[in-house]
């Protein structure tokens, strides 16, 4: 499963795959993501 | 089935890539002017097309060359020179469709793709896959079904009004 | 023979020619691009001179490993002393033109005069022409390489050139070869203007010989597979730099109206996915793995249709968050016409943002701007004001001078609002809340830049072990913490003169990921492309030869501790939004004097950031100048 970091607290979590939004499960900041390549989420700006 | 070395424009970056990893293998010097393959630009529009020889089925370099120097590798299908019988005419330069056929400033004889003898370097090196080395029918399949995938959008949207 | 690159001395004035070979001594001391540049300013120019004087001298360099098939070896190095800041010019651009270059015969050229009437160079093979350029002069920089390829009836014809801005010498005008490419930093196209030299054109079929070309050819392959098998590299290949937007904005360490905000609220519409909207596909240098830039086409609207090629994160910046401009078509348009007329995209943006704040204070007024209206936002305000700077038109005349010399114009206190350093305006980040990249800006060589060192590993929460052995010595994984934070600094300004000396790509090294190529192999790659055998410990102390050349010609012009400092911003107002680790953040200013003192600890330099002698003898830089070309 493909991971992103916390912007904010820097801690890596999982995405699910083709997740829109995820939760740092650490800090609680919101993302939502994008994805470059089918396998790799990345953080696209806040919730 | 035979394999070849099919080119998507689309996917060329004009990275050059190809031209340079060419001429270092074949010439061991990086000399983009002696690469087998070239990228044609059309650089204020961002077109890129790598132009390479297609290894025709009638190979009109074969028809006109006088020495009968362009041969057929029995196992890679790719038509290679004679240096021995090449006689530097370029005949096979004027003719061919694709100008996929150079000539060295040094040897003056003529010089072209010879599929790297079965592991084209090239493919080797496009990141982006413009370059494959691939079975025909795969290729033929692919694109099949990528053109299906127009067809089969509007059947989709066509059945899901009923 | 390998290694057999020579360099021209063309001067402009008397039209005399003369080559040689890059002598090797040169090449282990600085190995070439940058590298080589850097010792032939400090050695060939005399201090104080005027930038804009014949006595200048325009250097093009490519790398020593220019033209190899891995890690965008297409980079070259352009340096002068610098019109905008009178420090050291030094910009580098990718494209296809430095390899082109070495395929003539040459690697470097020295240009020093002034031509008397428009002139362009042509490198054909060994051979070098000046030639007329009065058809091209007031041509736009796409148009200029167009028509030189068709009076040479070539399409492989790689030019340099400069655009409308470069003639009439603007300060921060840019060198550009292709669509996009180009030196924009310090000036250096402002140098060819007043050279009277519209272009470089270079054409080359000479072999680049290798020492082991087919081991050479394997190696490449695996360092391009390194370099994109990087998550910073999949995601680069897929948007371009932009997808740092994606990060600093909703972090908020992105400068928006000028230097009042740390985010752009409402800034969607410029996250990097959108430019799939308008781009055909990417588009890569030479020899590049990775193509980072967009093609992009604009079909709609008042500026259609455009074709155009990136923009660059920095360009989301300066047309985008620092005038507070929303639209990512903004972006492209502005983008598009800072590339045609050749402004450095950085430095415009700045400029214009600096203005608007002014604008907003009542600083300047409708009278001062003849009549634009520099309100926030405001993009037809924007794209005029751009003309106006490349033509030296109006209000834009005065921007056209950059900092040192608007600042004592426009006086009435708008020195505190221009966010630069040594007179060269600062990337849109904002360092407030990375004390590593405030350090960055500071001491960088050639004015507020990024480039020159962009200390940015600590940003991913890697663990201290992980940074204590990339740095080689202690690094605080915070990157809000100011310790270790030197170490940083001095380790990548190093590590990227050795970058632009070999002429390959920042980008694919140590730039947004710890697993990308460095010392070790950059060491691998040399020994096989030349057959130098160069340890990692020497091209770190060849790195730090460069930085310290620099730092001479800086002194020798003035500079000293007191220019290595930040606006006056940094230290007292602390950013207002963002995510908790970037708000409420200011630079203080006593832990910013103590990094300062413990950076130049670490380039053996004394508390005035002068080069102690035992440091110039270590790296043999007690004799310059030395003349050795």
């Amino acid at each position: 499963m493909s991971e992103v970091r916390c912007l904010n607290c820097l801690k890596r979590f999982p995405v699910l795959p083709k997740a829109e939004t995820a939760i740092c499960p650490k800090c609680k900041t919101k993302y939502r993501i994008s994805w470059p390549t089918p396998n790799q989420a990345k953080v696209r700006g806040l919730a | 089935m035979q394999k070849m070395l099919a080119i998507d424009p689309e996917k060329c970056t004009g990275c050059r890539l190809c031209e340079i990893t060419c001429s270092i293998h074949n010439e061991k010097t990086c000399t983009p002017e002696r690469s087998r393959i070239r990228v044609t630009k059309w650089e204020n529009e961002g077109i890129y097309i790598p132009m390479v020889c297609q290894q025709c089925d009638v190979p009109i370099c074969e028809t006109v060359c006088p020495m009968h120097a362009v041969k057929r590798d029995t196992e890679t299908q790719a038509l290679v020179i004679d240096n021995e019988l090449c006689v530097g005419c370029r005949l096979c330069v004027q003719f061919c469709p694709f100008g996929s056929i150079g000539v060295d400033d040094r040897t003056k004889k003529v010089i072209k793709c010879n599929l790297c003898n079965g592991e084209p370097v090239c493919v080797k090196f496009c990141e982006p896959a413009a370059l494959q080395y691939v079975d025909a029918n795969t290729l033929n399949t692919r694109k099949r079904r990528a053109a299906a995938e127009k067809f089969s959008d509007i059947l989709k949207k066509t059945l899901a009004r009923f | 023979m390998v290694l057999k690159g020579k360099v021209a001395y063309i001067n402009l004035s008397t039209r005399k020619l003369s080559q040689e070979f890059v002598p090797a001594r040169m090449r282990t001391l600085y190995l070439g691009g940058r590298g080589i540049d850097m010792y032939m300013l400090y050695n060939h120019l005399k201090p104080e001179i005027d930038p804009l004087s014949p006595e200048n001298v325009l250097l093009v360099g490519a790398g020593l490993l220019g033209g190899i098939p891995c890690l965008g070896s297409g980079r070259c190095d352009i340096a002068a002393k610098s019109p905008l800041t009178g420090a050291i010019g030094d910009s580098n651009l990718g494209g296809f033109f430095a390899p082109e270059l070495r395929f003539t015969g040459f690697d470097h050229l020295v240009i020093t005069g002034k031509a008397e009437k428009p002139v362009y160079l042509l490198v054909k093979n060994d051979e070098i022409e000046i030639r007329e350029a009065s058809h091209l002069w007031g041509k736009d920089t796409f148009e200029t390489q167009t028509i030189i390829r068709k009076d040479q009836d070539d399409e492989n014809v790689k030019s340099l050139v400069i655009g409308v801005a470069g003639e009439n010498l603007v300060r921060f005008a840019n060198i550009l070869t292709g669509m996009k490419n180009s030196a924009g930093r310090t000036g250096m196209g402002c140098v060819m203007g007043s050279k009277n030299l519209k272009a470089i054109a270079a054409r080359g079929t000479t072999p680049l010989e290798f020492a082991h070309p087919d081991e050479l050819l394997e190696y490449c392959r695996q360092m391009n597979d390194m370099i994109t098998s990087t998550r910073w590299s999949k995601a680069q290949s897929r948007w371009g730099t932009m997808i740092i937007y994606s990060n600093t904005n909703t972090t908020g360490l992105i400068r928006t109206r000028n230097f009042q905000l740390n985010r752009l609220e409402e800034g969607q519409d410029l996250e990097p996915e959108n430019i799939d909207r308008y781009s055909i596909g990417t588009s890569g240098c030479y020899g590049c793995a990775v193509h980072c830039r967009h093609r992009y086409i604009l079909r709609e609207g008042p500026h259609a249709p455009l074709y155009g090629e990136g923009p660059e994160y920095t360009s989301l910046g300066a047309f985008g968050t620092m005038v507070d401009c929303k639209r990512m078509e903004t972006i492209l348009v502005a983008n598009h016409l800072v590339n045609k007329y050749g402004l450095d995209t950085l430095e415009t943006g700045g400029l214009i943002a600096w203005a608007m704040e002014l604008y907003e204070k009542g600083i300047l007024n409708d009278k001062i701007t003849n009549g634009l209206k520099l309100e926030w936002g405001n993009e037809e305000a924007l794209y005029e004001l751009i003309s106006n700077i490349a033509h030296r038109e109006g209000f834009g005349n005065t921007l056209a001078d950059g900092f040192r010399k608007a600042i004592p114009k426009i006086g009435n206190g708008s020195e505190y609002y221009a966010i630069q350093v040594k007179g060269m305006s600062n990337l849109h980040s904002d360092e407030r809340p990375t004390p590593s990249f405030a350090l960055g800006i500071a001491t960088s060589t050639r004015g507020a830049d990024h480039l020159r060192s962009r200390p940015a590993i600590d940003m991913y929460g890697l663990p201290e072990d992980v940074l204590e052995e990339l740095y080689g010595g202690p690094v605080a994984p915070d990157y809000n913490s100011y310790d270790g934070k030197p170490r940083m600094v001095w380790w990548q300004e190093r590590l990227y003169a050795v970058t632009d000396s070999i002429g390959l790509c920042k980008f694919q090294t140590v730039f947004c990921s710890v697993h990308a190529p460095k010392w070790k192999e950059f060491s691998k790659l040399i020994q096989l492309a030349t057959g130098m055998e160069i340890s990692e410990a020497q091209l770190m102390e060849i790195g730090e030869r460069i930085y310290t050349i620099e730092r001479l010609f800086n002194l020798r012009e003035g500079f000293s501790r007191k220019d290595d400092n930040l606006p006056e911003r940094y230290f007292k107002e602390p950013t207002q939004i963002g995510l908790p680790v970037a708000r409420n953040k200011k630079i203080d200013r006593e832990r910013f004097s103590k990094m300062l003192d413990e950076y130049y600890e670490l380039h053996g330099w004394d508390n005035n950031g002068i080069p102690r002698t035992d440091t110039l003898k270590k790296l043999s830089l007690h004799k310059e100048p030395s003349n050795l070309m």
